[in-house]
């Protein structure tokens, strides 16, 4: 399976990523929006032509991961018509390699599975993964490699948003680390309370995540916000902007070798 | 008897003082586009409910502009008196260190000169609103500025709203950090998570400041995460009513 090229996607609640891989190797990556009420034609004219700019890779396989429901049907008709591969859908019935002991583990969305699998693919330690994105989604991965569970807090970008629509007298800022923690004006108060306060939230709950466990777990990132934030982090060991991808990449692997 | 009123952006509060002391309080939806006569049936109708005390004076503090005139003219018809609106040109007795004074949320300086009132040293208020607020007065009282974050509450509305697979919970803490199901999960996400929010910034501050300020908190979520933060040392639940309590007492000798 090493000789062919392998197409990830990603479909998260803002955006949806897709990833090119030879081998083991990410070649080409790109970022769609997701809107469940695209077709898959659109999204197929889209593929297509992205596939054709980077010279019509002939691809063997794909892996997705959705947590949108009405996209699942979309995707999976793009990849039939357009691309003639049936793709793999992460969900329950898909080998992944990794106990999963949630109350219920039909409930865990997938791409949280994908994260903890390529997180723990990197560590073979117990390890906290962080996925800035619509929401800010924190998965708990045992020394074992079990998937414990998680935290789920409201994301950088859905929260301010919200503030500006609801408090009359704010407005929005730039996404930029102020100077001072202590704003003296509003703009710097605002950067401040996103900036600071959402590293905050983070290094506060991976702290109150490692005692619980009794274990320094190693932390990784990823997400849109990561860049912006974890380098204020103090818990933050690494930072993957494609980790969900390549985690997609591993379960595909998985279940079409034999 | 004096009367308080906080407008806030998601409620409205009233607080009606004997001296020092707190008697009754209200807590009304704030409605733009609710006018004065509608505020003041529901005003007039609680004070009968406590007596119709005589109310000597009024002071307002105002985070929602179009509704500052709205309870501006329900004072002055409904109580009698015209409000005192804290502002620019209102005596706080605090030193404003904002780089543009007129720019602070009266809310804000009213709960520094409550708290400051209460501690005479360096101090951080949080205050668990709409918004999630911190100030930061020093030693000498002055205000020095402050952190605005989203408030848990439009926090967690957003992420229902905006998360396909998500839905709302009861906000209760957890019994674990790492939830094993999404119930616990977004609990655990939104109680301890906004607590760290909170601590972190605090200690931010207390770093940024080198002082090792007192911490006050108050809004709506105060005793809901308060109880689980490792910073905060004191809630009351009336700091902004009682702010604009001593506001009133400064403007009026």
């Amino acid at each position: 399976m090493s000789n062919g090229t392998f197409l990830a996607i990603d479909v998260s609640n803002t955006q949806t990523v897709l990833g090119v891989y030879a081998g083991t190797t990410l070649q080409h990556h790109w970022r769609l929006q997701t809107d469940i009420e695209r077709t898959a034609d659109e999204y197929g004219v889209l593929v297509r032509s992205l596939l054709a700019s980077v010279g019509q890779p002939r691809i063997r396989g794909i892996a997705v991961s959705s947590s949108v429901p009405p996209m699942t049907h979309v995707i999976d008709e793009l990849c039939r018509t357009y691309v003639g591969v049936t793709p793999l859908f992460v969900g329950p019935g898909v080998r992944t390699g990794m106990p999963i002991l949630y109350d219920k583990p039909q409930e865990v969305s997938a791409d949280r599975i994908v994260n903890a699998i390529a997180a723990y693919d990197r560590t073979h330690s117990a390890t906290i993964v962080v996925d800035f994105s619509t929401a800010t989604i924190f998965d708990y991965v045992s020394e074992r490699g079990e998937y414990v569970g998680g935290v789920i807090a409201p994301g950088l970008g859905i929260a301010s948003d919200a503030l500006f629509d609801r408090a009359a007298k704010l407005y929005r800022v730039e996404l930029v680390k102020p100077k001072h923690v202590i704003g003296r004006n509003t703009v710097h108060a605002i950067q401040s309370g996103l900036i600071y306060g959402y590293v905050s939230l983070v290094d506060g709950l991976v702290t109150r995540i490692q005692k619980e466990n009794k274990v320094k777990a190693r932390v990784i990132a990823t997400g849109g916000f990561a860049p912006l934030l974890a380098p204020e982090s103090e818990t933050i060991d690494e930072v993957d902007e494609f980790l969900t991808l390549d985690g997609l990449r591993l379960i595909y692997e998985r279940n079409s070798d034999e | 008897m004096m009367l308080a009123i906080d407008v806030g952006n998601t409620h409205t509060v009233f607080g009606l003082y004997d001296g020092a002391t707190l008697r009754h309080h209200w807590r009304l939806k704030t409605t733009r586009g609710r006018t004065a006569d509608e505020y003041g049936v529901l005003l007039n109708d609680l004070l009968s409910g406590v007596g119709r005390p005589p109310i000597r004076g009024i002071a307002v503090s105002s985070v929602v502009p179009p509704l500052t005139q709205v309870v501006d003219a329900l004072c002055r018809t409904y109580l009698g008196h015209a409000p005192l609106l804290v502002g620019p040109g209102v005596r706080t007795g605090m030193p404003i260190l904002y780089d543009n004074p007129q720019q602070v949320g009266s809310d804000r300086i009213v709960n520094a000169v409550a708290a400051y009132e209460r501690t005479h040293a360096a101090t951080i208020v949080v205050d668990f609103g709409t918004a999630t607020k911190l100030e930061y007065v020093t030693e000498k009282g002055e205000y020095i500025g402050g952190v605005i974050a989203p408030g848990m509450g439009i926090a967690g509305d957003a992420l229902f709203e905006r998360a396909a697979k998500l839905y709302r919970v009861d906000l209760v803490k957890p019994k674990q950090v790492v939830g094993r199901n999404t119930v616990h999960a977004i609990q655990s996400g939104l109680i301890y998570g906004y607590v760290a929010l909170v601590d972190g910034l605090v200690r931010r501050m207390q770093k940024e400041t080198h002082a090792p300020a007192r911490v006050l908190a108050t809004g709506g979520f105060a005793p809901l995460l308060a109880p689980e933060s490792e910073t905060i040392e004191e809630t009351d639940e009336f700091l902004t009513l009682d702010g604009l309590r001593l506001i009133y007492e400064r403007n009026s000798h």
